[in-house]
């Protein structure tokens, strides 16, 4: 079974912004929600990179893992997905996220901050596929039309991946080998360092 | 004015009864141990949408190096 993955080639990255713009556009996301952000660090500077980030459908999710209501879901295809009818909106699962996926449409001075909303890797939610019900509160569901999520469908640098994670690994490992050096976030080694015994 | 103490405290004792006869209902209504209501979302909920349609394959193709004929 295809597992559906993310994978932003920080060196092919130009920080266009295309790829939020497509999200919202495409999911009609409410304002002061982005569900892709463009995260660049040493802006301005020698080695500056930027990496496209969004919910990240962790294999073991600790958003799900906090949720006191229990209303995230993973699909056969290994997409997180939640219920808006059963989200409180209590901002667990934000805190959890360590990517900072989960955003809210309101800020009030009570607290509420009203249905939680996140990449759904353009699979939208529990409702029937591609109805209005299911557009208006997750926007649309490209995975049932036999589409990627747009974001990496329109990235004119061919920067963002998206699809079945043994794939899209294979394209990116490709590149790494036509370079002759990653982009510094590949390999257990770098996250875990040279000791680490794969 | 005997009487009327009395039937001030009958209505008073009635009150009290009363109240608490329904706090205690209420209580036992809403405290009552309930199996735990957990999503459970269904097979259709969650069979898998991804398909390698000639649209994905399209995807894959421009992404990676154009492969040698």
């Amino acid at each position: 079974m295809a597992r559906m993955k993310f994978l932003c080639d920080a060196d092919r990255c130009i920080e266009c912004n295309a790829c939020v713009t497509a999200c919202k556009n495409e999911h009609d996301v409410p304002w002061g929600i982005n569900r892709r952000r463009v995260v660049t660090i040493n802006d301005g500077k020698v080695g500056e990179r930027s990496v496209s980030m969004a919910c990240m459908h962790c294999t073991d999710a600790p958003c799900a893992a906090v949720c006191p209501v229990d209303c995230f879901y993973t699909t056969a295809d290994a997409v997180v997905l939640h219920s808006k009818d059963l989200c409180i909106g209590c901002g667990y699962c934000f805190y959890a996220c360590p990517f900072g996926a989960p955003q809210y449409p309101r800020v009030s001075n009570f607290g509420s901050r009203g249905k939680m909303d996140k990449c759904t890797f353009c699979a939208a939610g529990p409702e029937e596929d591609s109805t209005e019900a299911e557009y208006a509160k997750y926007g649309a569901n490209r995975l049932a039309e036999g589409k990627l999520p747009l974001c990496a469908e329109m990235c004119s640098t061919k920067s963002l991946l998206a699809g079945d994670g043994e794939i899209i690994a294979a394209i990116y490992k490709e590149r790494v080998m036509q370079r002759g050096y990653g982009s510094g976030a590949w390999g257990w080694q770098t996250a875990y360092r040279e000791t680490v015994d794969v | 004015m005997q009487d009327e103490r009395q039937s001030a405290l009958s209505r008073r004792n009635f009150l009290r009864v009363f109240g608490g006869a329904s706090t205690t209902a209420i209580a036992a209504a809403t405290l009552a141990p309930t199996e735990a209501q957990a999503y459970d979302p269904g097979e259709e909920e969650t069979r898998a949408r991804y398909q390698e349609t000639d649209h994905v394959k399209a995807f894959y193709r421009v992404n990676g190096y154009p492969k040698e004929k």
